[in-house]
């Protein structure tokens, strides 16, 4: 049965390369492609796949816009299936330096808005008796470095949410996981310069970043009816780093 | 089906429980240890199985609390609804 794909942070690399994926690999599904402002390397993967692809705007931190875009969604006729919480961001300060702010606009951006986009999509999901959901978390909540307590606290809290949420959505055929990427190619600060991209890779026991396509290759198995037994699971794609 | 025993059909393939039609009475509690012991998330799936399936959608939790106590708590709330 055909279903649609809802991937938040659409424009970004990794959200490009899981839309990308899905809409190679799995031939009948739609893709929806979560935007805000920026939205134009996901204009240019919807036009490539003009009738299975298209942009939606999502703000993800308002409940009210999840609901919009669900019904949007809805209207379209095929049965939300997969969400992909991937849309986030960091704001990096030492937690002596923080202001409230900047701790209040990370948390929300990924942990709150996790927290909408799961609530929102769980009722159609249970009446459907299917659905799978993957959260994009990151080795940040793992390796929780300095400079990042905000992004770091977000982030494990996102993988707590999804083996709590497992469990309560186990029964009803929903399965939830996370996903911790590492250094990605294309995520990467535009201001780190090639030095240090050097040093960094000479850190990782790979010598190299992942492409955004290995994880999305993760993210897809992970909706796949093949992974119908793994829920509550935490992935890390990091090449071995930790 | 009568709707009594179409509920227990029902609770039996959607919660996947391992009992038959004839293990749950009409007046045995769902919930709790004196009865078949559905926990909360059940309850979530409740709701859900009967709007799905009779269009009955509970006003609040309060009333979800009433409704859920028995199959037959649960017919009788489907049966006014219906008269």
């Amino acid at each position: 049965m055909s279903r649609s794909i809802l991937i938040t942070g659409a424009n970004g690399a990794l959200g490009l390369a899981i839309a990308e994926y899905f809409l190679t690999k799995e031939a009948d599904c739609r893709v929806f492609l979560g935007v805000r402002e920026r939205r134009d390397r996901a204009e240019e993967l919807a036009a490539r796949f003009a009738d299975r692809a298209e942009l939606i705007t999502l703000e993800i931190t308002s409940p009210e816009a999840w609901k919009t875009a669900l019904a949007e969604i809805a209207g379209k006729g095929t049965p939300l299936g997969v969400l992909i919480n991937n849309a986030g961001f960091h704001e990096d300060a030492l937690l002596a330096n923080m202001s409230a702010d900047q701790w209040s606009r990370v948390l929300d951006a990924n942990l709150n808005a996790v927290f909408h986009g799961c609530q929102a999509v769980l009722q159609g999901m249970m009446r459907e008796r299917q659905g799978r959901i993957i959260n994009i978390s990151s080795l940040s909540a793992i390796s929780s470095p300095a400079g990042q307590t905000n992004y770091a606290a977000a982030k494990a809290g996102v993988i707590g949410l999804t083996q709590s949420l497992s469990k309560e959505a186990a029964r009803m055929g929903i399965t939830v996981n996370a996903v911790c990427p590492g250094y990605i190619e294309g995520g990467l600060p535009a201001d780190w310069t090639p030095e240090h991209l050097k040093a960094l890779k000479m850190q990782l026991p790979m010598r190299r970043f992942a492409k955004p396509a290995e994880v999305a290759a993760a993210v897809f198995f992970l909706a796949s009816a093949e992974a119908s037994y793994i829920t509550g699971s935490t992935l890390k794609i990091d090449g071995g780093l930790l | 089906m009568p709707t009594r025993q179409r509920l227990k059909v029902l609770l039996i393939s959607e919660l996947m429980l391992d009992m038959k039609e004839d293990e749950i009475g009409d007046d045995t509690p769902l919930f709790g240890p004196a009865g078949i012991g559905l926990d909360s998330v059940d309850a979530l799936q409740v709701v859900v199985m009967i709007e799905k399936n009779f269009g009955f959608k509970m006003a609040d939790q309060e009333q979800a609390k009433r409704v859920l106590h028995s199959v037959n708590t649960i017919a009788e709330a489907l049966e006014k609804q219906a008269a």
